[in-house]
């Protein structure tokens, strides 16, 4: 057992797993396996097995990127900066919902799961964070203003005061900042390899 | 004078459009397992750079039926990836080799006309 050199490798693998997120599943998965075996048997192949052995025959293998970047040639696959159809899906996520109610939304969804410029995990979070995007905070604002109103002309009667409106109202604070942090996380996440084959 | 950053890109460039004929060479003779066929082209001097790089190209090659893998046991442990050539690989590399000699007989001779 020697723990520094299998974290090394690890941090390895990790970083060229991610280096290869652009490419075709199968591909990836195809080269991130071989790199792993061509490891393991230049590991069995160490006389003696040290943080500099290991650093040095991962430098022979090359950096991850170096790796990716042949790959992607060889498949040509091309390195994109953020496609329209991504802008386009965090827009609908966001807004959608509100300019065609429902239907508007549930387009930046489709979008969203047909791009691969992310993971799925986090599609998962685009898609429930939060359903609907700003739909849901903007119609309890609307809500919430009737209500108001209803204070105003109505006031001392049956309408809500101040007090039961705090939970509300954070509720709101939820719903409304939630669906723009996951616009800012999915943009920020949003890979610059998105693919695009060529050949 | 060619400039030495634009000498690095052509021999750059040479060495990736020939690399893969360098495999399909090298798995002419014999079937062999990644790890031993990366070994084999990393240790010729100037071939490649980093060994990592030599498996897209397997991978784009077994894609475009140049070359097929099968398993197979190892008696030091999991099984291997051995690749070895096809008929198609095998017509491709007999077509570059044809090619490659009278490319360089070519070359040679203006290149080489003023060392003799």
């Amino acid at each position: 057992m020697n723990t520094t050199a299998d974290h090394l490798v690890d941090d390895y693998l990790k970083r060229l797993r991610k280096e290869l997120a652009g490419l075709p599943r199968e591909r990836r998965r195809e080269l991130e396996q071989e790199i792993s075996e061509h490891i393991a048997e230049a590991r069995a192949m160490l006389a003696a097995e040290n943080e500099a052995e290991i650093r040095t025959l991962l430098d022979r293998i090359g950096e991850p990127a170096d790796i990716a970047a042949e790959a992607r040639e060889r498949f040509g696959v091309q390195r994109k900066r953020s496609g329209a159809l991504e802008v386009v899906a965090l827009v609908l996520l966001l807004i959608g919902g509100v300019v065609i109610p429902v239907v508007g939304w549930l387009v930046g969804v489709v979008l969203l799961w047909v791009s691969e410029a992310w993971s799925a995990r986090d599609k998962l979070i685009g898609t429930l964070v939060v359903p609907g995007g700003l739909l849901l905070p903007l119609s309890l604002a609307l809500f919430a203003g009737s209500s108001e109103a209803c204070v105003e002309t109505r006031a001392g009667t049956d309408c809500t005061g101040g007090g039961t409106s705090v939970l509300p109202f954070a509720l709101f604070v939820v719903l409304l900042v939630a669906p723009l942090a996951t616009t800012v996380y999915l943009a920020r996440r949003m890979r610059r390899g998105a693919p695009m084959l060529t050949t | 004078m060619v400039a030495g950053g634009q000498q690095d890109a052509l021999l750059a460039q040479m060495r990736r459009g020939t690399l893969q004929y360098c495999v399909l060479a090298l798995l002419a003779e014999e079937e062999r397992y990644g790890f031993d066929l990366v070994r084999a082209l990393a240790e010729a001097d100037g071939m490649v750079t980093s060994e990592g790089t030599i498996y897209p190209l397997l991978s784009r090659l077994r894609r475009d039926g140049l070359v097929e893998s099968t398993w197979q046991e190892s008696p030091f442990g999991p099984p291997r990836r051995y690749y070895r050539l096809t008929d198609a690989g095998r017509a491709a590399l007999e077509g570059f080799k044809r090619e490659w000699d009278r490319f360089r007989d070519a070359v040679d001779h203006f290149v080489e006309r003023k060392a003799k």
